[in-house]
């Protein structure tokens, strides 16, 4: 009777609970009425010049009143020890800078709260949710490389002045390694998030991990379902289209060189095989959001041999046919590289992206400049 | 807190068994509760000892933080037949468990590492069909009488109770270093029952 018990306790637990549901895809709050009609378009640095050092892979978020986040990483050298995750702020107002980057993790600090040896640390990405609690999911390391990276998760409830002990999240069951994130995450009916993750082992492919929240319950519970993605395609960038519906964009490792992209129509459950797009991949990452008319942007190198040009892109048909709208960055021997993209609640876009791996660099437009350049590209 | 906690069960256990082992290679074969108790302080001593700000055991949690619950048993078994002579996992149980871990990391590892479409792990972070393989297949070892259903109750229990930094059943049933143990113990068994076959036709032939 009482193995029973034990038995059906989970069966109790999921009936009982949210849990067999995620939930579904929140649609973007953007308040696209309050855009201008003049296109705007605004380039600068958040971090300074590393000097002989590099930065890399930013991400970007909004906070209350208007305010902007972003987190990268850097050090002497990718997959360095010294390589730290540092934190930035702006705003309210056009008129505000960047503070001066914040250390939120190195590698001591996450060895302390996390209890165990860690050899480095990686990729961060930083979201807001439910209740203005501001969200760091992040890669560490204990041996070997990439492939040995597992994934962790802080948060901070005072917009990123002070941050809680992390916490590992264990998505692989061998030795829990080879677990990535880089995507922006996308947030769900249940107060939850889909943030898009991938693994790189024997084998490359994109997965989803679902994080459940309370608003007021510190606790968190998480799963991780895989997207098709066959074994070349990774660093899923995820457009919600409506409740259920949404277009990833991969990252190709395959000869083809183009970006791949997969739909689903059940909220993420299940995905269609994936289809190679016209454009170009160098085996880069690239991030894409949904513009207020339905439209899709897109950011990606455009070559499929180098991160050299990066550019901007719209479908209107859902990724079928892009228009490419502008050239951001073009210069032979640098490395302009895994933009990601949010669209803040005035309805302008803020792009960030690793510039040469010297700096961060951070460019907001608005739909208006968006218009202005497919009228200048289009015949 | 339990979680941390529980996380120096299978490092302890790991350590008092090595100490137990070395003792008894150096030919001097302690048992029963006071050599056990001596082992126990030296292990826990041992798992304590702070390396570079972190307690030993907190190394080997760095490597895999998630020890099986089979592995566990077969370790506490192990250590229990060592020093007081009491099988608490008989010859038959062993076997269930190799030949359980072989079965589950077989089907596991290849798919979750990506060599197939199907994540079978995604079936551990909720009630799904392995809960209700590993209830049905407690209840056929149970009605074997096979010490190894103990054991599966186990890990049920310490899934119930997240003893394990994991969520998912999938960690607390099997983990590499058991697929390892088992293909051992498994090939040990093999030995053993081919070195008795031929024993036996010896006699036969005699």
């Amino acid at each position: 009777m009482a193995t029973i018990g034990l038995y059906a306790w989970p069966a109790y637990q999921w009936v009982s609970t949210d849990n067999r549901d995620s939930g579904t895809f929140v649609a973007d709050p953007v308040q696209a009425s309050i855009t201008p009609d003049v296109p705007l378009i605004h380039k600068e640095f958040i971090s300074p010049d590393t000097g002989n050092g590099i930065v890399h892979v930013a991400s970007i978020c909004e906070l209350s009143q208007g305010r902007l986040a972003a987190a990268w990483y850097g050090g002497t050298r990718e997959g360095a020890r010294d390589v730290s995750i540092f934190f930035s702020a702006k705003g309210p107002g056009d008129a505000a800078s960047w503070s001066r980057p914040a250390k939120v993790v190195d590698r001591m600090s996450a060895s302390k709260e996390l209890c165990r040896y860690i050899k480095k640390v990686g990729n961060p990405v930083l979201f807001s949710g439910p209740g203005g609690r501001l969200w760091l999911v992040y890669v560490t390391i204990a041996v070997g490389g990439w492939s040995g990276s597992s994934l962790n998760v802080t948060w901070s409830d005072d917009s990123g002045n002070t941050w809680s002990k992390s916490r590992r999240l264990t998505l692989s069951p061998f030795f829990n390694v080879s677990e990535l994130v880089r995507n922006r995450p996308l947030p769900l009916s249940s107060n939850g998030f889909a943030v898009p993750i991938y693994h790189e082992c024997l084998e490359y492919f994109p997965e989803i991990l679902w994080i459940q929240t309370g608003l007021t319950d510190p606790d968190i519970h998480f799963k991780k379902s895989r997207m098709t993605g066959g074994k070349s395609f990774m660093q899923p960038s995820v457009v919600a289209l409506g409740p259920s519906e949404a277009i990833a964009f991969y990252r190709s490792r395959s000869h083809e060189k183009t970006i791949g992209a997969a739909v689903t129509t059940d909220a993420g459950a299940t995905w269609s095989e994936p289809e190679a797009l016209s454009l170009p991949n160098p085996d880069a990452g690239l991030d894409a959001i949904l513009l207020s008319d339905q439209r899709i942007l897109l950011a990606f190198n455009d070559s499929p041999v180098n991160r050299e040009t990066l550019s901007l892109a719209v479908s209107h048909d859902r990724g079928v046919h892009w228009t490419r709208i502008a050239i951001l960055e073009s210069a032979t021997g640098r490395e302009f590289s895994y933009p990601y993209m949010i669209r803040t609640r005035d309805g302008r876009i803020h792009l960030v992206y690793t510039w040469d791996r010297k700096r961060i660099k951070h460019v907001i437009f608005n739909e208006a400049w968006i218009e202005a350049q497919i009228k200048g590209t289009m015949p | 807190m339990t979680t941390y906690l529980f996380s120096f069960v299978f490092p302890f256990l790991l350590a008092t068994a090595l100490l137990q082992s070395l003792a008894a290679l150096s030919g001097r074969n302690l048992r029963g509760w006071g050599p056990a108790l001596a082992f126990g302080l030296i292990g826990a001593g041992i798992v304590l000892f702070p390396v570079d700000g972190l307690p030993l055991a907190r190394w080997l949690i760095s490597l895999n933080a998630n020890f099986s619950i089979p592995l566990t048993a077969v370790l506490f078994s192990k250590l229990v037949d060592s020093l007081f002579r009491i099988r608490l996992l008989d010859d038959k149980a062993l076997l269930t468990c190799w030949i359980f871990s072989l079965t589950a990391s077989a089907v596991l590892y290849p798919m979750a590492l990506g060599l197939t479409r199907l994540d079978p792990y995604a079936a551990g972070w909720g009630f799904s069909w392995l809960f209700v393989l590993m209830f049905s297949l407690t209840m056929v070892l149970l009605a074997m009488k096979n010490r190894f259903a103990v054991v599966l109750i186990a890990a049920m229990m310490a899934f119930n109770l997240r003893l394990l930094e994991s969520t998912n059943l999938w960690d607390y049933s099997v983990d590499p270093l058991l697929v390892v143990v088992s293909c051992i113990g498994l090939g040990c068994h093999v030995r053993r029952k081919a070195r008795g076959m031929r024993e036996a036709q010896g006699v036969r032939r005699e």
